[in-house]
């Protein structure tokens, strides 16, 4: 009796997920689906914010000091992937909850934080 | 965040009040931000008492309170019956997920509200009792519990709940929110097809309908992009979902029209001019289909996937047009 209930509750995570798997994207012969302008414009939103985060002259000092090129932070980021956007988004809000960033966490701090997800190692020039 | 709620609730006593009182201690209780315990401009007494009843059967908080979010908001449902579909045995509780896959199935659409008590405000206003998810215990002893918000009183500093086998269970509101923000505010609300949530978020509200769209109940996400689209007019994701959803239902026509209308609020945008071309398809008009998808191609030059779409919908029109 258990182990049908156990195989029963398997049977129930599979078929779930692939049904979700199935329902990814709504597709009738090649209708792009809703789905992909909201991520679309959740991508749009999060490099805008980070690059207006990297346009303030405190962060670019702080960015320069560590000797990192602007620029190539900025590229790096409108590379990243959704998901890596998303976690370098999450972790920024997380420190945050709301209000300034640069005010609340300090420029260093959110540089530090940017460097680490974006990929530090090939970024410095001088180390 | 997966919670298995459905423990029993025991009677509030001194025991209770001796471990949340330790509970302050250890935790170093985790101070509420004052935009959450807001309750919100001219906030009064706000109550549903006619929000039905339905007493929890052991551990079974979840069916019950999802019963009550339905059944105010009109649906015939059978406590059994959902009972059966919500509630796993095996780890004595509901998962949050099975909740909002079962309010779409009922026909409804969950809508997950702020974590704030001016959102609770609100939507009693309008009418909606709010299904919460509760943390009786601590983070590292978690007890979960479902119930439903049916009323907040900012003079007496209360919430009134339909608790598990208790009709009006009256807690202090510092209490609620302690217990509330150990899941992270979670509360939704089951809006009929078309409806709104009382102050809704654009961007919630459009991924809500998404949702519910690709799990398949169309007709209710249909009725909703309509209201999206007439809430946010200068929204591209409204009236594009709007369209795709005409586009599901095979009105070709409808979506035509719709899609002409994304793309006079954003020319460039590649994915509305490809539907376009495709709905144009539909409607065997191959040589105004193809002129959409050639132009939607080169909108979507550099976006690599994008392009692949594009190409197969000009392919499918080459295919058609022989």
């Amino acid at each position: 009796m258990r182990s049908m209930q156990a195989r029963l509750f398997v049977f129930r995570l599979v078929a779930i997920s692939l049904v979700s798997m199935g329902f990814a994207q709504v597709s009738t012969a090649g209708m792009i689906g809703t789905r992909a302008l909201i991520e679309h414009e959740a991508r749009d939103g999060r490099v805008a914010k980070l690059e207006s985060l990297l346009n303030r002259q405190d962060v670019a000092r702080q960015l320069v000091a560590f000797g990192a090129d602007v620029d190539v932070v900025k590229s790096r980021i409108r590379n990243m992937t959704d998901a890596e956007l998303a976690e370098l988004d999450g972790r920024i809000d997380a420190q945050i909850a709301g209000g300034d960033a640069v005010g609340i966490i300090g420029a260093v701090f959110l540089v530090l934080l940017i460097l680490e997800l974006v990929g530090v190692t090939d970024i410095f020039k001088k180390l | 965040m997966n919670a298995a709620p459905g423990r029993p609730l025991r009677q509030p006593g001194a025991s209770r009040v001796l471990a949340l009182f330790l509970v302050c201690i250890l935790t170093g209780c985790a101070s509420i931000p004052p935009e959450v315990r807001d309750y919100g401009a001219g906030a009064v007494p706000v109550a549903l008492p006619g929000t039905p009843f339905y007493p929890q059967q052991r551990f079974q908080c979840g069916p019950a309170a999802l019963m009550t979010i339905l059944a105010a908001s009109g649906v015939q449902a059978d406590l059994d019956d959902l009972t059966g579909r919500v509630y796993l045995q095996g780890i004595e509780g509901s998962l949050q997920a099975e909740l909002i896959a079962q309010t779409r199935a009922a026909g409804r659409m969950p809508y997950r509200i702020d974590g704030r008590l001016s959102a609770l405000v609100a939507e009693l206003g309008a009418g909606r009792p709010v299904l919460v998810l509760q943390n009786l215990g601590v983070a590292w002893w978690p007890r979960w519990h479902y119930a439903v918000v049916v009323g907040v009183d900012s003079e007496r500093d209360e919430i009134v709940l339909r608790s598990g086998t208790e009709r009006r269970r009256i807690t202090a509101t510092r209490v609620f929110l302690n217990t509330w923000r150990r899941s992270g505010y979670w509360g939704f609300v089951a809006l009929k097809p078309g409806e709104l949530p009382a102050n809704p978020d654009d961007g919630r509200y459009f991924a809500s309908l998404s949702a519910l769209e690709e799990t398949g109940h169309r007709d209710a996400a249909w009725r909703g992009w309509q209201a999206a689209a007439a809430r946010w007019p200068a929204s591209r994701v409204a009236l594009f979902g709007l369209a795709n959803s005409e586009f599901l239902r095979d009105d070709w026509r409808a979506a035509e029209r719709a899609y002409r209308q994304v793309l006079e609020l954003d020319p460039a945008l590649a994915m509305a001019r490809n539907n376009l071309a495709l709905s144009l398809l539909r409607q065997d008009r191959h040589a105004a289909a193809r002129r959409e998808a050639q132009q939607a191609l080169a909108l979507a030059a550099g976006d690599s996937t994008l392009e692949n779409e594009i190409a197969a919908t000009l392919a499918e029109i080459d295919a058609a047009a022989q």
